[in-house]
């Protein structure tokens, strides 16, 4: 087995992912300011909907992505009316402790609904191995980087063109005076939150194939998504894009090197220094992470 | 400013409560209400009263709790020499955490709390050479004193008190003293404290490591009491979501609110826990469901907890009795 | 000889040069007026006083010693006290708490802090409402307060920031009556100011500022005249 190419391939596999993961959040920030502490559990249920779907369906995780995906925005939609939008205006404390609480009770409904079994969603073709220039990868993990790769690549290009995604960059940008502006904040909030859950959702159901279900499945890839969202600067999506394959390329690298053991210590490593030496990340505005916005 | 008559009750129940109640499980849960609420309240030493809001606080206890069992275990030294131990390394860290949070503000200062007790549970559960691993360290029962070897809960009790006394008096002392209107100026408005010359970088530091070394306390005797310490749970995220919960629920910045929101929740878990046994954990699960989301509402509409809520009806009764 | 000296300050933000080389003494017991149009650099000039930023090139002393590179909080207890433009009462403190807090920078003791703070409430006229929270406060009353919460820590020279900004006619009086006051009993004062009339009324001197240089420092009615000053404010046209 060749060794480079086979890291660069992890690498690219898992950013995909990570990626996924990270832009839905940096771009909740970017345009809320808010940090969800519940984007992990978001990501669990979505693991759950493709395993029920599998089990109970028959569905394919990829039908299940393509037919989730409503139902991912309505999920963001309502719990942004129900639980965000009494809190958007609130301080910092006030909404870390409401997205900290909606974390708790979304753990525990899974918990208390589906025990906390480990549950699995093996298709077909789970085992087949492809080899492509020495490197070795299945078929779930292509699969979830190239739909991963397009989700976000969809999603740049909704923001960059599309009207809804200009109105959530200028909102990002100035709240009070896009409010000036005639836009309706409040709608724009909740598109965003509701694109930021539809995002982890995807990755949920694209991960439900690679990684066992469980109702605290959430917890490590959201810590990871953290990290990849504060190195990129917080609501950069870019940034989170970029900095989601520098977290991959350390955790692969780093398994590779000193085993898989302590590869999470190396990324909760760099966060720490991140937030040490430069806060705002790697493409953020300097000083951000002073004013807390 | 709380009033110190309902905690001069509280605090007196507890302590008497050993000379009435023979029940093994009434004073077990009498013994972990204390350890609770005093490990919310150093949380609120920092949380409350210093605005700076960690979910990291299981670092603290974490290492408080191997300390002791470490001194007990591996080295066969009093765990008390443990306790005062994990209390310093606790402290030390607490100075870099302290030197984050005038770096960091918001959820960027929480992201990095969180880390920092993440990468102790790593730590813990994998340095097999030093700490037993995930396996975690069985804590060994030695009898007396010294040892922390005490069969007699009711000792427990007066044992936890004493410690829960003293975050009390440490958080009365904050709410009383000079330095309690300056951290109260530092958290109502950073800025404006500086330009008044309150040295508010210092007092944050000061207030973090003040919680670190008490929340480690806290996790060395809670050691002894259990008898096992976990790395996956002394260093896990939902303890130190936990200690938080019981601070806000009781009064966020008030002195007995840690106490009451920690008795509050301590004796709904156990009670369901006990009473229920294995559905136990289902309705445990639901009793949680239910607790995340009193945080959503209470952190909005009830942001002075407890305390705060029962302190106001009092007042508007007191009101409503002396107008004409 | 001099009891703040502004030496050569600037102060740049990426492209935009805040302050360019501002140079001005203030002399004890004197009240020394700043003013110029927005973006004159008023505001970032304070914030390098106060030490909340640090300046490019040049130095603030105090009697002589250094006060460039301090903390705020340093600032502060060596005898530069501030109000601020936005107002910043602490919210949820009652008056007389937050009076205290700047009391007690000069005391340990918070009974005699406590006198303090009730002496400086009532000298400003915010007696009745000592014990009020302070987000009650009317704009106007929390000017005064933010006045005497300054002057709690005994500073050797009180910064005004805007005033009589945000305040009904009617107020304006009063809060100038106060100012006056202060400066009869020997308080050193600098003073950012857009009421022009205000300003030419009470202070000795005024600095003029424009796009972050001075461009005229002098007496009262010289800097009202000057040809720079009238360019700034209202432009070339009304140069005569």
């Amino acid at each position: 087995m060749h060794v480079i190419p086979q890291l660069i391939v992890s690498t690219l596999l898992l950013g995909g992912i990570y990626a996924l993961i990270a832009v839905g959040l940096t771009l909740i920030f970017g345009v809320m300011r808010v940090v969800n502490f519940a984007h992990g559990e978001f990501l669990m249920l979505a693991m759950y909907v493709a395993f029920w779907a599998f089990s109970l369906l028959h569905f394919d995780p990829y039908l299940t992505l393509v037919v989730s995906l409503p139902l991912f925005f309505a999920a963001g939609w309502a719990s942004y009316r129900a639980v965000m939008r009494p809190v958007i205006h609130a301080s910092h404390n006030v909404q870390i402790f409401t997205t900290v609480g909606l974390s708790i009770a979304l753990q525990n409904l899974a918990l208390v609904l589906w025990t906390a079994d480990a549950r699995f969603v093996r298709t077909d073709y789970y085992a087949v191995v492809v080899r492509i220039g020495g490197a070795a990868f299945n078929v779930a993990q292509i699969v979830a980087f190239v739909v991963a790769v397009g989700f976000t690549a969809g999603l740049f290009a909704f923001m960059r063109w599309s009207y809804t995604g200009k109105v959530m960059r200028a909102t990002a940008q100035d709240r009070q005076a896009s409010a000036l502006m005639g836009i309706d904040t409040d709608r724009v909030y909740a598109v965003t939150w509701a694109v930021g859950i539809v995002c982890v959702g995807a990755a949920g159901v694209l991960l439900a194939p690679i990684y066992p279900v469980y109702p605290t499945a959430g917890l490590q890839f959201v810590l990871i998504a953290y990290v990849a969202v504060v190195l990129g600067g917080l609501g950069d999506m870019v940034g989170a894009l970029i900095a989601a394959l520098v977290v991959a390329a350390v955790e692969v690298i780093g398994s590779y090197v000193i085993g898989t053991a302590w590869k999470e210590v190396l990324y909760l490593l760099l966060f720490i220094g991140i937030l040490v030496v430069r806060p705002a990340g790697l493409f953020g505005q300097r000083g951000a992470e002073a004013l807390g916005t | 400013m709380s009033a110190i008559a309902p905690a001069v009750v509280f605090f007196a129940v507890a302590g008497l409560a050993p000379l009435v109640v023979r029940d093994a499980f009434l004073l077990d849960s009498l013994v972990l209400i204390l350890i609770w609420g005093t490990s919310a309240a150093a949380w609120n030493v920092a949380g409350g009263y210093a605005g700076q809001i960690s979910l990291g606080h299981s670092a603290f206890f974490g290492l408080g709790a191997y300390a002791a069992a470490l001194f007990g275990a591996r080295w066969e030294l009093s765990p008390w020499l443990g306790l005062a131990v994990g209390a310093v390394v606790a402290m030390a860290i607490g100075l870099v955490i302290g030197y984050l949070s005038n770096r960091l503000r918001g959820p960027y200062f929480v992201l990095a709390t969180i880390a920092f007790s993440q990468v102790l549970l790593i730590v813990g559960s994998r340095w097999r050479g030093f700490t037993a691993g995930s396996e975690g360290i069985p804590v060994p029962f030695r009898p007396g004193f010294w040892t922390l070897g005490i069969a007699d809960k009711r000792v427990w009790v007066w044992i936890v008190l004493g410690l829960a006394v003293l975050a009390y008096l440490v958080q009365l002392y904050l709410e009383r003293a000079r330095r309690g209107y300056q951290l109260a100026a530092v958290r109502e408005d950073e800025d404006a404290a500086l330009s008044l010359g309150v040295p508010a970088r210092r007092l944050k530091v000061a207030a973090i490591c003040v919680s670190a070394a008490l929340t480690a306390a806290c996790g060395a005797l809670w050691a002894q009491y259990i008898g096992f310490v976990d790395p996956f749970y002394v260093f896990s995220i939902d303890l130190s979501v936990k200690f938080a919960l019981a601070a806000i629920i009781g009064g966020l910045g008030t002195a007995l609110g840690p106490f009451l929101g920690s008795a509050l929740v301590t004796t709904v878990e156990t009670y369901l826990r006990a009473q229920f046994g294995g559905i136990g954990a289902g309705l445990v699960g639901i009793y949680l469901i239910v607790y995340g989301c009193a945080l959503i509402v209470m952190v909005r509409w009830v942001p002075q907890g407890l305390v705060g809520w029962i302190g106001d009806r009092l007042r508007r009764r007191a009101v409503a009795r002396v107008a004409p | 000889m001099s009891l703040l000296s502004v030496a050569g300050v600037s102060k740049r933000f990426g492209g935009i040069v805040a302050n360019r080389g501002i140079s001005f003494d203030v002399v004890p017991g004197e009240l020394v007026g700043i003013i110029g149009p927005n973006g004159a650099g008023k505001s970032t000039l304070f914030e390098i006083i106060t030490g909340f930023y640090h300046p490019d090139e040049g130095e603030v002393r105090l009697d002589g010693t250094r006060l460039t590179g301090l903390s705020p909080d340093a600032v502060c207890r060596r005898g530069v006290a501030r109000t601020f433009q936005k107002l910043r009462p602490f919210q949820g403190l009652s008056v007389l708490d937050n009076v205290m807090v700047g009391a007690l920078t000069r005391t340990k003791d918070v009974r005699h802090a406590r006198e303090r703070a009730r002496e400086l409430i009532r000298k400003v006229g915010l007696s009745e409402k000592a014990d009020a929270h302070a987000r009650t406060l009317s704009t106007g009353q929390r000017k005064r307060l933010e006045l005497a919460r300054a002057l709690a820590t005994e500073p050797r020279i009180l910064l005004l920031d805007e005033v009589t900004g945000g305040v009904d006619q009617r107020t304006i009086p009063e809060l100038v009556r106060l100012v006056r006051d202060l400066h009869a009993g020997g308080l050193t004062l600098l003073v950012i100011e857009h009421n022009m009339r205000v300003i030419t009324a009470v202070a000795q001197r005024i600095v003029a500022l424009h796009l972050g240089e001075v461009i005229a420092d002098g007496a009262p009615d010289a800097v009202a005249r000057d040809r720079r000053v009238v360019e700034a404010y209202l432009g070339q046209a009304y140069v005569q």
